[in-house]
């Protein structure tokens, strides 16, 4: 089927400006309406990442939800072997470094139309599905390979949510055991850091306040807004009210004010009942 | 004729579905919008004015704020006649006046001749007995004269009414008129030769008669102006006696007026005058006649003494219109209002130098604490020696308010029900005024209260012929003749009473309506009491006591067994009770919270039939009719559910050997406070109709097969135990959580051998026939989910979704469910009310919009804050009032205030006010407040939207019109469902789905006749252990999903989770924008290329080719209906 794809290509391939070519895509073989796929290659200036090395990494939009990795898979084999498929919600650069979970604690993935890295072994690949006409189609479900998709799919789903109590305590514990000699590592490190500022090599010992590692001012936002606000406190703890005459003056002159801007205010909420005939009882 | 009123009713929601589509595709609405002031310093500061200073302090003391000082003005504007409407009025008085002084003359007849009218105009008096004796002339008036509200300045918009007196001259009267209803006869005699007269003229149009305050033997004449103004006023024609024609002592109460012989045709033995009935009520008909222009030169020298009293009168006809007091027969009518006002100043109740604000509000004070049909008050000052006393009145009349000549009960027509209802009313109204928290000004003077949304339970008596034979049956004659023939009204006292020592303790209050005054052609017969609408009676229940199987009656040897037996009749039964009594008793029947719900329907149908002769077939009783649209059985469900819920908690508590300890058990689920709307039922399965999974021993659905039986999973949140122990770190929280999950499916299969199924988020428990999804919570773990370390290593907490959503699932729910379970038990039908509201959403496509829990805060602040009602007493009320509050409460304005167990004072009411004046628009366009969450609305954060809320207000208001107006009139198609149909004309496409792939089919507004096997074992009984049942799968809901998530950016998805068989899609308007082409927006879109160009089109062949394929084996079929998209 590649070779046939190959054959039509300088006269046939649709390639739109913005160098994306579009390829259709239907579900079965007998589908009355297919979905238009944009390809390119990956080209980005900034991206040090190695899972997409630039001339072999093909960039897919509009990868109907029915498409999982495995599909996506055998479905751009035609253009050559396939090493690995990334699926994505959204275009960008490829996820950090959280620590490695189960498939058991993964998040569910969202199930709509996702962007795709496709990396090629071969270079040549990307060429050739960029050249790929756009009048013969992708086929995702066919006799030899069935998509499950509806009810079939939902109740094989269901069968897969089952967990064995057991693999669950397994992956639990595996991962218990990662924290825990992961926080050890964190601690020694920070007691070596301690054990630094305690005698260096001369034998002189840093001074600091409190106990030995941990700082004298808690070094939290929470902490720096409670200073802040007990700085204010005090200071207006200070403060004389009502002592002078102007003051008292200013007192009454404010809630003169306060009276006349809650009057103005009401004025207003009336007006704008009125606008909206509020005030018709029946 | 009915089915074409449910069809326009459909149209009518169709045409507003267009529009609200209109509304939301042009995006653009006309809101006037509220901005917070800013005055400018110099404004502010500036120094006041004696009179500003005045003005600001007034407000301030007098009022809760210059706000209600406010409204109550601008009320008035609205009510008051313009200067212009004055001026038409005066110049077709005038006109009236002269044509009227024209009448002709004509020779002298007996008064039974009616040869000299034309046949043009009919008398409107139901001649009953057909003969009485005088003579009869017509001839101009001695004088017409102005009376009544227009001239005193008390008549308000709407429904303008100004009567004039027509003085009949002498010559048409005879001495001995007052008996035998000559003068009554006469009086109608004349109206219907002015009206002959009057048609001649071309000046007026219409000319209608109708009758005072319902009142048959006082007939007036109703005058409508020809042209534009039409229906702008009424004239209203009254034949008025000469002052002082009758001696006013000649009708004492006590007195009679028409003698028996004359009545009946039949002669009696002792002809002697002692034994003649007294006839108060045609005695007070007549002197009614002889004093309007004395009434109007009382109050208007009061009224002159009081700068505010036309105000103080309109608001309080205002108040009384609202509540449907101040028309019909027996109302407390406007002129009764300016009369009780008039009392209280004379009486220095309240004094001359008051505002229209304090005039209210002392009246109604007045109305809540003085009983009349006790105490009557007396306007005489120094009453002339032959007036009755205030004890004749009230052996003659319910209630009392005696006129300023002493002679005349002005409230002869009110019953003491009416009475009742009003001093009911004014008590109500004064609580809550009060109240800083309710908008007092709403409440009092523009909400309506129509019966139907006002009483818990209301009952009509359709045929009223069968009051007939009720007068027959308890022999009132006496009182038929004094009501002359009005059998109604007759009998209507009577029967008010029966109901009131029947129900007894069940209600609070017995309202009935007022039947309004008849109004008919002048060419046709004056219409005849069987004709009039049906009487609607108005029960306020006592929740506690109402629903109450059992009466129980005196001890057998007391002394009030027979009175006992004589009300119950043979209901009536000895019985003894485990206490040792042996008491009379009846017992109702009532097996569910349903049946014993109309209890009080059996003790009036079983009263009325046995005493009044009236069937059971004339009573329609309307207290229950929207009630089996949710299973009647629901409030025992739902106990089951939370009996086995606290089961399982208490086992649950007692688990040991786990590493920390359970600090908590809560339930998170509206079974679990009632409110849901089709309760889980414990169920048996027939394991042969499923799959088995191997390995978990757990059963799974066949696809072969029908979908099996939907399981819903009740929520508990099970806390535990802070403790150094649990990790400070997000991840490792889960899996601790998940380790926890774990520990405890093994010690509930050990100790009690409950099947579970542990997950990562949760633990599903299989027990008793129902299924419980435990989720554990650890206290700390929304903070460690908020909490982050900066590059500088500064710890900085951000509030998050995850966080939120984290909250929300394990405080938030909990802490709301257990709030309104409190509230279940002091209301008993809060969930039924939820129960019913939350299905009209969902059949209406929106239970997308308002949540489960938002519709469970609306019903609650309906039961928390009910004013001006009182706490629905029964789910029908309840819910009309849930249709009431969505179609009209201001969102855009004011926040819903749900003060959950009485929490909030009244400074956070204020601070609430404020803070969501401050900031609205960034909040939440239906914006709810409780006392844990006063700022952010967290229950309707995501949904409805604008667009949405304006949709759900329309139709609201739409169902309201259709159900209560069905409700009301038993003559239309009584099909109360009506309201839940949803129009589908307004959708872009609909998703058929196969009915044996949707599990709640049966759950549908209109259920389908075929039913499918879905794997259950009817009435089997429930058993723990076995394999693990198929919880929590719906293809329907999955499916929607999966679209959602596909395609929710270009269409909404809306579907009835209650076994609704279609999805209803509509394209948002964005999607037809032709967009240029951006790889973050190409979702399902293909391209179309111009030149240098391209453009994004929505590929729509594929998206419905989508349809088909994602929902493969659940869609039946896709219709798309094209001609509705708008490119």
């Amino acid at each position: 089927m590649a070779a046939s794809g190959k054959k039509h290509v300088r006269n046939t391939a649709c390639v739109i400006p913005g160098g994306f070519t579009v390829l259709s895509l239907q579900f079965s073989p007998d589908s009355p309406a297919q979905h238009s796929v944009f390809v390119k290659e990956h080209k980005v200036r900034a991206e040090r990442s190695s899972g997409r090395p630039l001339d072999r990494t093909l960039f897919v939009l509009n990868v109907p939800p029915y498409c999982s990795r495995e599909v996506v898979r055998e479905l751009f084999s035609i253009f050559g072997n396939v090493s690995s498929v990334e699926l994505r919600d959204h275009p960008g650069s490829s996820e950090g470094s959280e620590p490695k979970l189960s498939r058991f604690f993964r998040p569910a993935e969202k199930q709509g139309f996702k962007v795709g890295y496709i990396v090629f072994e071969k270079s040549a690949s990307v060429a050739a599905a960029k050249s790929h006409p756009r009048h013969v189609p992708l086929v995702v479900s066919t006799d030899q390979r069935p998509v499950k998709t509806g009810v079939q799919k939902w109740i094989q789903q269901y069968s897969q949510s089952f967990i064995p109590p057991d693999k669950l305590q397994q992956s639990v514990d595996a991962f218990m055991q990662d924290y825990d000699k992961r926080k050890e590592e964190e601690e020694e490190r920070q007691r070596n850091e301690a054990e630094k500022q305690k005698d260096d090599e001369e034998g002189w010992v840093k001074v600091t306040r409190g106990h030995k590692g941990t700082k004298a001012r808690p070094h939290s936002e929470a902490a720096n807004h409670r200073a802040l606000q007990r700085e204010m406190r005090k200071k207006r703890r200070k403060e004389l009210m009502n002592f002078y005459t102007w003051q008292h003056r200013n007192t009454q002159k404010e809630h003169i004010a306060e009276l006349r801007k809650k009057f103005e205010e009401d004025k207003q909420r009336i007006a704008l009942m009125r606008a909206q005939r509020k005030f018709r009882p029946y | 004729l009915t089915t074409c009123e449910t069809s326009k009713s459909e149209n009518h929601e169709e045409e507003e579905a267009d529009r609200s589509k209109r509304i939301r595709s042009e995006e653009e609405k006309e809101v006037v919008v509220y901005h917070p002031v800013k005055l400018s310093r110099n404004d502010l500061y500036r120094p006041p004015t004696a009179e500003e200073l005045n003005q600001l302090k007034e407000a301030e003391s007098l009022f809760h704020c210059s706000l209600l000082k406010m409204q109550m003005e601008e009320l008035l504007k609205e009510v008051v006649l313009s200067e212009h409407r004055k001026q038409q009025i005066d110049s077709f008085i005038q006109t009236v006046t002269k044509l009227i002084q024209t009448v002709p003359k004509t020779p002298k007849v007996e008064v039974n001749d009616m040869s000299w009218l034309s046949g043009a105009v009919k008398v409107p008096f139901l001649l009953l007995p057909k003969t009485t004796k005088g003579k009869f002339c017509m001839a101009p008036p001695a004088s017409v004269d102005l009376i009544g509200s227009y001239a005193l300045g008390t008549c308000i918009k709407p429904h303008i009414r100004v009567d004039m007196a027509v003085t009949l001259p002498a010559e048409v009267l005879q001495p001995k008129d007052f008996l035998n209803q000559r003068y009554p006869r006469k009086r109608a005699l004349y109206l219907a030769g002015l009206a002959q007269h009057l048609q001649s003229s071309s000046e007026v149009v219409t000319l209608r008669f109708s009758c005072l305050h319902g009142n048959r033997l006082r007939p007036i004449l109703l005058l409508t102006p020809s042209g534009k103004d039409s229906s702008s006023f009424t004239v209203g024609v009254h034949a008025c006696l000469p002052p002082g024609y009758f001696k006013p002592s000649r009708f004492h109460p006590k007195r009679n007026n028409i003698r028996t012989e004359w009545y009946t045709g039949l002669k009696t033995s002792n002809p002697g005058k002692s034994s003649e009935p007294p006839t108060p009520h045609y005695n007070n008909s007549i002197l009614g006649d002889l004093l309007p222009r004395s009434h109007l030169q009382f109050l208007s020298a009061v009224s002159s003494k009081c700068s505010a009293f036309a105000d103080g009168v309109a608001l309080l006809k205002v108040w009384l219109h609202q509540r449907q007091l101040d028309q019909g027969a027996g109302c407390f009518n406007g002129f009764l209002a300016s009369m009780l006002l008039a009392y209280l100043l004379i009486s220095h109740r309240i004094s001359s130098t008051m505002t229209a604000y304090q005039l209210l509000r002392n009246s109604l004070n007045f109305i809540a604490s003085t009983d009349l049909t006790v105490s009557g008050i007396s306007l005489a000052k120094n009453p002339d020696p032959t007036a009755p006393s205030l004890a004749d009145f009230h052996d003659a009349f319910q209630v009392v308010f005696v006129d300023p000549s002493g002679h005349l009960n002005m409230c002869a027509d009110v019953t003491a029900c009416t009475y009742k209802q009003l001093q009911h009313e004014a008590s109500v109204s004064m609580h809550f005024w009060d109240d800083p928290s309710v908008d007092g000004f709403h409440c009092l003077l523009m909400t309506p209260k129509p019966m139907i949304r006002t009483s818990d339970h209301v009952f009509q008596l359709c045929d009223l012929v069968k009051l007939q034979s009720s007068c027959k049956k308890q022999n009132l004659l006496c009182e038929l003749m004094d009501h002359s023939g009005d059998y109604i009204h007759t009998a209507l006292p009577f029967i008010l009473s029966l109901l009131q020592r029947g129900l007894g303790q069940r209600i609070h209050l017995l309202a009935h309506s007022l039947t309004p005054s008849p109004v008919w052609s002048v060419e046709s017969e004056a219409p005849k009491y069987k004709t009039q609408p049906p009487l609607s009676f108005g029960l306020l229940l006592n929740p506690e006591i109402s629903a109450a199987v059992l009466e129980r009656g005196p001890p057998a040897d007391s002394s009030k067994v027979p009175e006992f037996r004589q009300l119950w009749g043979p209901r009536s039964e000895l019985r003894r009770f485990q206490d040792g009594a042996i008491t009379e008793a009846v017992l109702w029947e009532g097996k569910s919270m349903y049946q014993k719900r109309l209890v009080p329907k059996q003790i009036i149908t079983h009263l009325l039939q046995l005493h009044a002769d009236i069937p059971e077939s004339s009573v329609r009783f309307v207290g229950a009719l929207v009630d089996d649209v949710v299973p009647s059985t629901g409030e025992e469900e739902s106990l089951v559910v939370v009996q086995s819920y606290d089961d399982l908690s208490r086992k649950l508590w007692k688990l040991e050997g786990l590493p920390l300890s359970i600090t908590a058990v809560q339930g998170a689920h509206p079974a679990l406070r009632y409110t849901q709307v089709f309760p889980p039922e414990p169920l048996v399965l027939d394991h042969s109709f499923f799959d088995r999974d191997k390995i978990s021993r757990s059963l799974v659905p066949k696809d072969v097969k029908p979908c099996p039986q939907y399981i819903t999973p009740i929520t508990v949140i099970c806390h535990m135990e802070g403790s150094g122990k649990w990790p400070h770190d997000r991840l490792a929280i889960r899996h601790i959580r998940a380790a926890f999950h774990i520990s405890l499916a093994e010690l509930l299969k050990k100790d009690h051998n409950y099947t579970c199924r542990p997950c990562p988020t949760h633990l599903d428990v299989w027990k008793n026939g129902l299924a419980f999804r435990i989720q554990v919570a650890y206290h700390r773990e929304p903070q460690v989910l908020r909490e982050r370390v900066t590059a500088e290593g500064l710890l900085v907490v951000r509030d998050n979704e995850e966080a939120q959503a984290l909250e929300m699932a394990t405080i938030h729910k909990p802490l709301l469910t257990s709030m309104l379970h409190g509230l279940q038990q002091q209301h008993p039908c809060f969930g039924a009310v939820c129960r019913l509201a939350k299905r009209w959403l969902a059949a209406q496509l929106f239970s997308d919009e308002i949540t489960e829990d938002a519709a469970d805060l609306l019903v609650a602040s309906l039961f928390l804050q009910p004013a001006p009602f009182t706490a629905p007493g029964s789910p029908q009320v309840g819910f009309l009032r849930f249709l009431h509050l969505l179609s009209s409460f201001d969102w855009r304005n004011n926040p819903l205030v749900v003060n959950l167990n009485n929490q909030l004072t009244a400074a956070d009411y204020t601070e609430i006010k404020n803070d969501f004046m401050a900031s609205r628009d960034s909040l939440p366009v239906m914006f709810l407040a409780t006392p844990k969450d006063k700022k952010l609305s967290l229950w309707t954060r995501r949904a409805p939207s604008i667009q949405m809320l304006q949709r759900v207000m329309m139709v609201a208001a739409e169902s309201l019109k259709v159900l209560e107006c069905q409700l009301m009139d038993g003559s239309q198609m009584q099909d109360v469902r009506v309201v839940m149909r949803p129009p589908l004309e307004a959708y872009d496409v609909l998703i058929h789905l196969n009915p044996n792939q949707v599990p709640l089919l049966g759950q549908a507004v209109d259920p389908p006749a075929v039913t499918f096997n879905r794997g259950v074992v009817p009435n089997g009984a429930p058993q723990s252990g076995g394999p693990l049942p198929v919880i929590d799968y719906n293809p329907v809901t999955l499916y929607l999903m999966e679209l959602r998530e596909a395609f929710g950016d270009l269409a909404l998805f809306f579907c009835d989770p209650y076994g609704g068989t279609v999805i209803s899609v509509l394209w948002k308007p964005k999607t037809f924008v032709s967009a240029p082409f951006k790889t973050s927006q190409i979702t399902a879109r293909t391209v179309e290329v111009m030149g240098e160009e391209v453009k994004t089109i929505p590929n729509f062949g594929a998206i419905l080719e989508d349809f088909r394929v994602l929902g493969k084996g659940l869609v039946k079929s896709v219709e798309a209906k094209t001609e509705k998209w708008a490119f």
